[in-house]
């Protein structure tokens, strides 16, 4: 085979491509859970496979950020460092990741499904001609060491397997919350590279403006919740009550996001967050197959809707018809009493 | 000034209507109505928006078989001024890969300022058609665009993106493309006469694959990923007690937290 066809249609000898590589996402210096939450799959995969896990990093000044994917388990940081990558634009981070894919030929790649991730991964895989697998919440390795990468389609009614087979790296951004990160061990072997800038500001086609901080809660944790939906018609007080008299985090559907109501950081399912709480109480929560996506691995779920055909009720153990205006704050007394100390019975 | 703006619309079956097939107990979406992805009336609106704003045309253009011609009429009866067609069977087992190299091409040979999709389709939903339009031009993107700015003395648009941790204001050279946040642009209400001759008179321009001179570029050859598997996802067991008095509600949370 000649050089001109092995290149055709983008497809590459699979052979010169390895490694793992996991891309660290940070703003400011934090670091998005989920990229921890990848970087110990990805270790699983490595492992399994007999490849090096690589964690990337692009920002200004990622010493300590090269520093904790080393002690969580990296066998090598890419690092490439400089202020053109700060805020983070979609142009120069696609344009520095695509070289650096380009120079070192890793076989997998993975990237965090934030708004980030699925900005700029793009930007990488199509002038690569790389595959790209959208929005996975499961990860395998078949029989011949290909990537099984699964996600959800058609609303979480299916579960579909996507394989490239002939083209590298194999790219796919994950859901945030679907993987579990374990704490780092504390042991930073390993080493660090500098990778070239390839990127100037003067060629750079767009310009941030302004920036607001906003809720940068992680309900990916939490362990209770209550979230809530449409159905509180823009008054948070019954189900802030109810949240604190069970020391839940307050989440939301998307409808309530949209509204304002909540911050994006709180959202659940499909476009938001996958959560895992021992307890999430539903309020005012129709129960959309977007939603139910992203609660499906809470271990409890209770509803409380006051239209009796909702498809929440389905979905949930517990349940009662009712006004969440009167509902929450009823439920939140039994458990504010149950939180305070018992009276002493002269 | 005025600014050419295209809108990706995409024809998908009505999540509303997929049902299971009682015979082989799998999902059957080939019963199901053909309808527009829902989040691109949204890009339809953003594009008014712009319009509003600077004055120009709207475009929608559609990459599917020939019955997705619907879906751009009702475009068109929603306010755009006209509408192609890109059709073609070559075109058929494309990923997000060449999906967005034709309409890259299309947004081209329509001289797009702008190009507006939707954030993501309610069938294979990727989200990865927009910045890949994007990236096969070289264009700039602006995603999770909440609110668009036309700044047509910069030659630039400017768009509030939902962003990890917040938000921020990001202005893009034209041409860019943009992915409007779902939920954040309710669409117009259709005027009168543009819905009776959407509905009715309006045919759109169809393009193929040779049109657009990519004809050994598209199509199952060209696309990196392909679908290995599709299982149906068993809803999760859930007891489904409905109780009538808080009371009792409450002695089911208090065997969970206690
Ligand atoms: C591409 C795409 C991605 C999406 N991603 C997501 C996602 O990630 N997360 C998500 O949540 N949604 C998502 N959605 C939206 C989803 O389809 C639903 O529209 C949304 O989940 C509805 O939110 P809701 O249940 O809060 O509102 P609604 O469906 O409006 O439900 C409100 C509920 O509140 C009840 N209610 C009203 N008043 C009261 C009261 N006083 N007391 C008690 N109950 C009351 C009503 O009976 C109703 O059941 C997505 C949609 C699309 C197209
Ligand atoms: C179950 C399943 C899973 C898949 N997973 C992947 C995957 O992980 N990676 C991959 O590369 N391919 C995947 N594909 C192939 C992919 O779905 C097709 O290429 C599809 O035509 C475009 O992707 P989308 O629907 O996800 O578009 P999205 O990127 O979600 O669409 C966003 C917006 O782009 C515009 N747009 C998208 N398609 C068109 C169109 N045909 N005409 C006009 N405008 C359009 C619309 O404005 C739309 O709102 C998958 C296909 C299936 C059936």
């Amino acid at each position: 085979m000649s050089d001109d066809d092995e290149f055709e249609n983008g497809v590459v000898d699979v052979e010169e491509y390895d490694d793992v590589w996991v891309f660290v996402e940070e703003h400011d210096g934090e670091v998005m859970s989920v990229s921890w939450e990848l970087l110990d799959e990805a270790e699983r995969l490595a492992d399994e496979l007999g490849d090096d896990l690589v964690a990337l990093a692009i920002g200004e000044d990622l010493d300590d950020v090269a520093e904790e994917a080393l002690e969580r388990g990296a066998d090598r940081v890419l690092v490439a460092d400089d202020p053109v990558f700060e805020p983070y634009r979609a142009d120069p981070y696609g344009e520095q990741f695509r070289a650096m894919v380009e120079k070192r030929k890793p076989s997998i790649v993975l990237i965090g499904g934030t708004h980030t991730g699925r900005d700029f991964a793009g930007r990488v895989a199509v002038p690569a001609h790389a595959g790209l697998t959208a929005d996975v919440t499961e990860l395998g390795v078949d029989d011949d060491g290909l990537l099984e990468a699964r996600r959800p389609a058609f609303g979480g009614d299916v579960l579909a397997t996507i394989l490239c087979e002939e083209h590298r790296p194999q790219m796919a951004t994950i859901r945030p919350g679907v993987f579990e990160a374990a704490e780092p061990d504390g042991d930073a072997d390993g080493e660090i590279v500098e990778a070239d800038v390839v990127v100037e500001e003067d060629d750079a086609i767009s310009e941030v403006l302004e920036r607001e901080v906003g809720d940068t809660a992680d309900i990916t944790e939490a362990e209770r919740i209550v979230a809530v939906g449409h159905g509180i018609d823009g008054d948070l007080e019954p189900a802030r009550k109810l949240a604190d008299a069970l020391d839940a985090e307050i989440a939301a559907s998307r409808a309530a996001v949209d509204e304002g109501w909540v911050d994006g950081a709180r959202q659940v399912g499909q476009t938001g967050k996958t959560v895992r709480p021992e307890l999430y109480v539903a309020v005012g929560i129709s129960g959309a197959v977007q939603h139910l996506e992203g609660m499906n691995k809470s271990e409890t779920v209770v509803a409380i809707n006051n239209d009796p055909n909702a498809p929440i009720f389905e979905h949930a153990d517990h349940g009662i018809v009712a006004d969440l205006v009167d509902a929450c704050p009823e439920l939140a007394e039994r458990f504010d009493e149950a939180a305070e100390p018992q009276e002493v019975v002269q | 000034m005025s600014w050419t703006i295209v809108v990706g619309v995409k024809q998908v079956p009505d999540a509303d209507e997929v049902g299971i097939d009682p015979d082989t107990g799998r999902l059957d979406r080939a019963s199901a109505p053909a309808v527009m992805n829902g989040p691109d009336r949204e890009a339809l609106e953003a594009a008014f928006r712009i319009r509003d704003q600077v004055g120009g045309e709207v475009i929608a253009m559609s990459m599917g078989p020939p019955n997705a011609k619907t879906v751009l009429k009702e475009a068109v009866a929603m306010g755009c001024d006209d509408a192609v067609l890109i059709s073609d069977r070559a075109f058929g087992g494309s990923d997000t890969w060449p999906t967005s190299l034709t309409l890259a091409r299309a947004a081209e040979a329509l001289e797009a300022d702008v190009v507006i999709c939707g954030e993501e389709t309610t069938d294979s939903s990727t989200g990865q058609v927009p910045p890949g339009i994007a990236a096969h031009n070289g264009w700039a993107q602006l995603t999770y665009a909440e609110a668009v700015d036309a700044r047509p003395e910069e030659d630039r648009l400017a768009a509030r993106r939902d962003v990890e941790g917040g938000h921020e204001l990001v202005a893009a050279d034209l041409p860019v493309v943009v992915a409007a946040a779902y939920g954040e642009f309710d669409p117009r209400p259709a005027p009168l006469h543009r819905k009776i001759y959407g509905e009715n008179d309006f045919e759109p321009t169809v393009w193929d694959a040779e049109d657009l001179e990519i004809k050994d570029e598209v199509g199952l050859e060209v696309s990196p990923t392909s679908v290995g598997g599709m299982e149906t996802v068993d809803p999760v067991e859930r007891k489904g007690e409905v109780v009538d008095e808080i009371d009792d509600l409450a002695d089911s949370i208090e065997e969970v937290v206690a």
